[in-house]
C-alpha cells in the first residue's frame, strides 16, 4: 500500500513531480499561473481518486486533458495566447531557471521545437518517463514516442550548431 | 552508442522553473474542499437512492398483490364453473352449514372499483407506423382502486395504485 496515494504524503509526491508537471503544462499555456491552475486541478483529481502514484502516465494524461479543456473553456483567451505565441514563437516567462547564455540558447531551441516533439522531450528529459509511459500519457504508440524524441534531439542539435 | 548523449546531458542540466510556494497551499485547500464536498455530495445521492428503493419496493409490492388478487379471482371463477357443471342443482340447493362454510370463509368477491383520472395531457398529433391517418396521442395519469369483500367475514381488501395510459385517438380528416 506504500504506492497508493494517501493524504499524509501528498506534499512529498507533489514537490517531487510539480516542476516537471508545470513544465509539461506550459506546453499549452504561456502563463505560469495558468499552468499552476492546470497542475493543481490535475493533481487534486488524481490524488482524490487514490490512483497509484507510480502510474505517472495517468497523471500526465490528466494534466494534458485538463490543459486542453482549459484552452477550450476560454476560446477568446486561447486565441489571444495563440496570437501572442505566433508573434513571439517563444514563452514570455521562461520555463527554466537559466544560469548562462548557453542554457538560454538551449531553452530557446527547445521552445522552438514542433509541439509534438517538444511534448515528448519534456516528458522524457525533465519528467523521466519511459517511452511506454509517454505513449500512455499521449495516447500514441511507443515507436511514435521514440521517433518524436529522436527528431526532437536531432532538430535541437541542428539548431545549436554554429552557422 | 547514443549520438545524442551529450545533448541529453546538457538538457538535463536545464532545471524547470520551480512552482510558486502558494501552489502547495492551494492544493492542500483544494484537497480539503474535495473531502468536505465529497461528504456533502454523498448525502443527497444516498437520499435519492433510498427514495428510489422505497418507490421501487412499493411498486413491486403493489404488483405482487395485484397478481395475487387476479390469480385468486381466476381460481374463484374456475371453482364456480366447476361446481355449476358438476352439480347444477347446487345453485338452488340451500347451503348446508358446516360443509360449505369452511370453503367459503376465505373467499373474496369483487366489490367495486374506481379509476380516477387526475391528469390528461394532449401530446399532439402523430402518425402510427404504416398509417396515413394521424392519431392524437393523449397521456392519462390515473389512480386505480379495486375492492374485494368477503361476504362471510365482512373483511375487505382494497388495492390502489397509480397508472399511466397512453391512448391514441384516430383523427378524421378535414
Amino acid at each position: 500500500m506504500d504506492f497508493i496515494a494517501s493524504h499524509e504524503n501528498w506534499k512529498n509526491c507533489f514537490s517531487e513531480v510539480a516542476p516537471g508537471l508545470l513544465l509539461f503544462a506550459r506546453q499549452w499555456v504561456q502563463s505560469a499561473a495558468d499552468a499552476e491552475d492546470i497542475v493543481q486541478e490535475a493533481f487534486v483529481k488524481f490524488w482524490r481518486r487514490n490512483h497509484n502514484i507510480h502510474n505517472r502516465a495517468l497523471l500526465y494524461s490528466a494534466v494534458r486533458s485538463i490543459a486542453l479543456d482549459f484552452i477550450r473553456r476560454d476560446k477568446r483567451r486561447a486565441r489571444r495566447e495563440a496570437t501572442v505565441f505566433a508573434e513571439t514563437e517563444r514563452s514570455i516567462e521562461s520555463q527554466f531557471e537559466l544560469e548562462d547564455d548557453t542554457q538560454s540558447a538551449l531553452a530557446a531551441a527547445v521552445d522552438s521545437l514542433p509541439h509534438d516533439q517538444r511534448e515528448v522531450l519534456v516528458l522524457k528529459i525533465w519528467n523521466d518517463l519511459t517511452f511506454s509511459e509517454i505513449a500512455g500519457a499521449l495516447r500514441i504508440s511507443q515507436n511514435t514516442a521514440a521517433s518524436r524524441y529522436r527528431y526532437a534531439l536531432s532538430n535541437l542539435k541542428k539548431s545549436l550548431q554554429p552557422q | 552508442m547514443n549520438d545524442f548523449s551529450e545533448l541529453e546531458n546538457e538538457l538535463k542540466k536545464l532545471r524547470p522553473a520551480q512552482p510558486s510556494p502558494v501552489i502547495f497551499e492551494r492544493v492542500e485547500q483544494a484537497l480539503e474542499d474535495c473531502e468536505a464536498g465529497a461528504l456533502a455530495d454523498t448525502t443527497p445521492l444516498r437520499s435519492f437512492y433510498s427514495w428510489w428503493w422505497l418507490g421501487f419496493g412499493l411498486a413491486t409490492a403493489g404488483i405482487v398483490v395485484l397478481f395475487a388478487v387476479i390469480s385468486f379471482e381466476r381460481e374463484h371463477k374456475l371453482d364456480t364453473a366447476t361446481i355449476a357443471q358438476s352439480s347444477p342443482a347446487s345453485e338452488i340447493r340451500p347451503e348446508t352449514p358446516g360443509t360449505e362454510q369452511s370453503r367459503v370463509t376465505g373467499r373474496f368477491v369483487p366489490a367495486g372499483g374506481t379509476n380516477v383520472v387526475y391528469n390528461a395531457r394532449d401530446e399532439g398529433l402523430q402518425f402510427a407506423d404504416g398509417s396515413e391517418r394521424p392519431v392524437r396521442r393523449v397521456r392519462y395519469h390515473t389512480q386505480q382502486i379495486w375492492r374485494w369483500r368477503n361476504p362471510e367475514t365482512g373483511a375487505s381488501l382494497r388495492v390502489s395504485y397509480p397508472s399511466e395510459e397512453i391512448v391514441f385517438i384516430p383523427v378524421s380528416g378535414q
